[in-house]
């Protein structure tokens, strides 16, 4: 049997909800733009019916649950995305410094060992000249110098992304505290029951934050989230963070990653942190191997040729160059002297003679002992580090373009839609009025109910 | 369906795509150049660096060609002087050979064929930028000294080594033939028949002398021949350097096919990428204000 007090209770819940609702519908349009932030639906659900007799009544509203939408698949398609944009954009931004240094043909070790050549083939026309002398050391110092230049150069970029691993680790560990204490609380809230929206939503943001910094593993496990490094070094696990640490390497001189005692530097992969340990330690090695190579066969092939020949004072001929073989053989490119008749031009002794200059020539076209003539040597550094770059930048644009797309997809689904709030806002705007409309209107019936007989009619 | 109601994103980074286009299209333009960075092309980076080389080696190729073009030429017109003092003693010699003169003439004749030995002397010893032609490759030595005690008066301190400058890619050019080969071959001598005629004259035997002078005729075929060598050295430079100019326009026309811009089609690029640019950003505002909000009111 229906009464009036029930319909009352029916409208005073119905307000509650609406209420509810409106707040969600309000937190969602105050957080439209907040990142990470995912959308609030309200759930509605019926009161259990009471059943007088054969008659089913209808209890009213119930507001079960205020509830983010969110898809953990494509959050985590994101997180690794992200790891490789930002990875292939920290390779893009140091290659293309490393690439900047090759980029123009009239400069640099190539132009510079074609010059010092041509001094020399100029010297063939007149071996006596004093002048012509000076003019193939001045090349060679040139030549020297650009050698010693492109290994600084190298050398110290090399450096200041090693600088980076320490402070990239340092923000690392940051993030996975941060993470570990979210966790906690997520946790409990998960344990009770609650929904902890907001939460995970800073949650993700500082999991997408960190995926930019290295490549993670998300497992959801009992005790909540457990992140681990790419190659399952513990990062985060329930309410604990595990820092990660530098240190440096005996041999190398860089800085190492170590997870509890173990070195991980090769295993890290994604993330700026990957991009940083790339670079640094497979592709500048990579080409500070090939321009040491170049340097020291380059000194020694020469050296030979003058030794096939004699200086202007008849000696036989001595070093130009000096060089130091293995690592730091560009930095130590040097002329082993700078007198101008050290060079060793005359194939008979007598300062006239020309004669060994072809073999001092024939340093350019011969191939040395890495199987390439000194200037395709140079030309196959610039295209390699063209490439590097060039992989590096598609690399970057495919994950820029995935990100794009999974954040739309993620948009479509948790994104709020400042349209359909404002749906909701007048719907439940409507709803909440009838709802206070009813109040009145049983209140009135009330009044002429307790009225009822007294004579009293109620005043509306 | 539901549609990401956040697309400012898209649009910034389709802004960006169309700004980058817009900054690639305006460098080539302000270059001229396609490949700015290695990355842009890295083999054609690369082709860059072994085309410049070779650009470089052949402009050093033509200045090897104009260098050694002067010494040549010296070399040359010094042999030039060489064939008329020959001649001028030929002449000389048929007059001291003649039955009417005198040994007094004669003798007067020796002084004269004396003189030529002189000029010839210098001759020999010519230099061009400091350094002796005829040398050999000992340029910085004096080559013919004055000996009397020598049965043909001079001593050759030079030696009979040659020089070559390469002036094409695998292509040398000698540069020189040593004195002792021009003015002391077996094929004629010339300073050995000078010193035969003068001894011939200041003696007064008609036989000698006429032996003698076909001695100096000899010596004269002798250096023409030589000279040959010279003549055929300039003209191959000057073939050369027509070889060498096509060389130069052959690089550069490479290496304008790989780094070369199209002009035409670089602001093509540039202006589309504008029009691009300008389209987003017209709808991006057009768009962004309109939501159900402004409906409503």
């Amino acid at each position: 049997m229906g009464s009036l007090m029930a319909s009352m209770w029916i409208a005073a819940q119905a307000l509650d909800v609406n209420q509810g609702a409106l707040d969600a519908t309000s937190n969602n349009i105050a957080n439209a733009n907040t990142p990470g932030y995912s959308r609030e639906v309200v759930d509605l659900s019926e009161q259990t019916p009471v059943v007088f007799g054969n008659i089913t009544y209808g209890t009213g509203v119930t507001l079960q649950q205020i509830q983010s939408i969110r898809d953990q698949v494509l959050t985590l398609q994101i997180a690794q995305q992200t790891s490789q944009q930002s990875n292939s954009q920290t390779q893009l931004n140091a290659l293309q410094q490393v690439q900047a240094m090759f980029s123009d043909p009239t400069q640099g070790i190539g132009a510079n060992l074609s010059a010092f050549f041509s001094s020399i083939s100029q010297l063939s026309t007149n071996p006596t000249d004093g002048a012509q002398r000076q003019a193939v050391i001045t090349a060679a110092q040139n030549l020297a110098s650009s050698f010693n230049q492109t290994s600084q150069n190298l050398t110290s970029i090399q450096q200041n992304l090693n600088q980076s691993v320490s402070s990239t680790v340092n923000q690392i560990n940051g993030l996975t505290q941060q993470i570990a204490q979210i966790n906690a609380q997520v946790g409990q809230m998960q344990q009770l029951g609650q929904d902890p929206g907001s939460l995970m939503d800073q949650e993700n943001q500082l999991i997408n934050q960190l995926s930019q910094l290295t490549n993670i593993n998300e497992i959801q496990t009992e005790h909540g989230l457990t992140l681990t490094t790419g190659n399952g070094a513990a990062l985060v696990v329930g309410n604990q963070s595990f820092a990660l640490q530098t240190q440096t390497n005996s041999s190398t001189g860089m800085e190492d990653v170590v997870s509890q005692g173990q070195d991980i530097t090769s295993s890290i992969q994604g993330g700026s942190l990957g991009g940083t340990i790339q670079v640094r330690d497979q592709d500048i090695p990579g080409i500070l191997n090939q321009l040491n190579t170049l340097a020291s066969q380059f000194a020694t092939s020469f050296n030979a040729a003058q030794a096939k020949g004699f200086d202007a004072d008849g000696k036989a001929g001595q070093a130009l160059f000096s060089v130091t073989s293995g690592p730091g053989a560009a930095a130590s490119f040097s002329l082993a002297t700078t007198d101008p008749n050290a060079i060793a031009a005359s194939s008979d002794g007598t300062p006239g003679s020309n004669g060994n200059i072809v073999n001092l020539m024939a340093v350019q076209t011969s191939p040395l002992p890495s199987g390439q003539t000194p200037t395709d040597s140079y030309a196959s550094m610039v295209s390699q580090s063209g490439n590097l770059a060039a992989q590096a930048q598609a690399e970057n644009t495919a994950s820029t373009t995935n990100v794009n797309q999974l954040t739309n997809q993620l948009g479509s689904i948790s994104g709020v839609s400042i349209n359909e709030e404002t749906t909701n806002l007048l719907n439940y705007q409507n709803a909440f009025s009838a709802a206070a409309r009813v109040v009145t209107t049983v209140d009135h019936l009330t009044a002429d109910v307790l009225n009822m007989g007294s004579g009293v009619t109620a005043v509306s | 369906m539901r549609v990401n109601p956040n697309f400012t994103p898209n649009i910034l980074t389709e802004l960006y795509l169309s700004q980058s286009q817009e900054q690639t299209a305006l460098e080539q333009i302000s270059t001229g150049r396609l490949i700015n960075m290695p990355s842009d092309n890295p083999a054609g980076a690369a082709t860059l660096v072994e085309n410049l080389s070779e650009q470089n080696q052949t402009d050093q190729f033509l200045q090897n060609t104009s260098g050694v073009e002067g010494l040549l030429q010296t070399a040359d017109s010094t042999l030039s002087s060489l064939v008329e003092s020959l001649n001028q003693a030929i002449s000389l010699g048929v007059q001291g050979a003649g039955k009417t003169v005198s040994l007094e003439d004669q003798q007067q004749i020796a002084q004269q064929v004396q003189g030529i030995q002189t000029q010839v002397l210098q001759l020999a010893n010519t230099s061009y930028q400091g350094n002796y032609i005829f040398a050999g490759t000992a340029t910085t030595t004096v080559p013919f000294v004055v000996n009397s005690s020598a049965p043909d008066g001079v001593t050759y301190n030079g030696n009979n080594n040659t020089n070559t400058v390469e002036i094409a890619a695998g292509r040398s050019i000698q540069t020189n033939l040593p004195g002792s080969q021009i003015f002391q071959g077996s094929g004629g001598d010339v300073m050995g028949s000078l010193q035969q005629l003068v001894t011939a004259l200041q003696s007064g035997n008609t036989a000698n002398i006429g032996a003698a002078t076909n001695q100096v005729s000899a010596a004269l075929n002798y250096v023409s021949q030589q000279r040959v060598f010279y003549g055929n050295a300039v003209d191959q430079l000057t073939s050369n350097q027509s070889f060498l100019q096509q060389e130069q326009v052959n690089l550069q026309s490479q290496e304008n096919t790989v780094d070369g811009v199209n002009m035409a089609q670089a602001a093509t690029n540039l202006s589309q990428a504008q029009v691009t640019q300008n389209a987003t950003l017209a709808a991006l505002a057009k768009i962004i204000p309109v939501t159900l909000l402004n409906y409503l009111q």
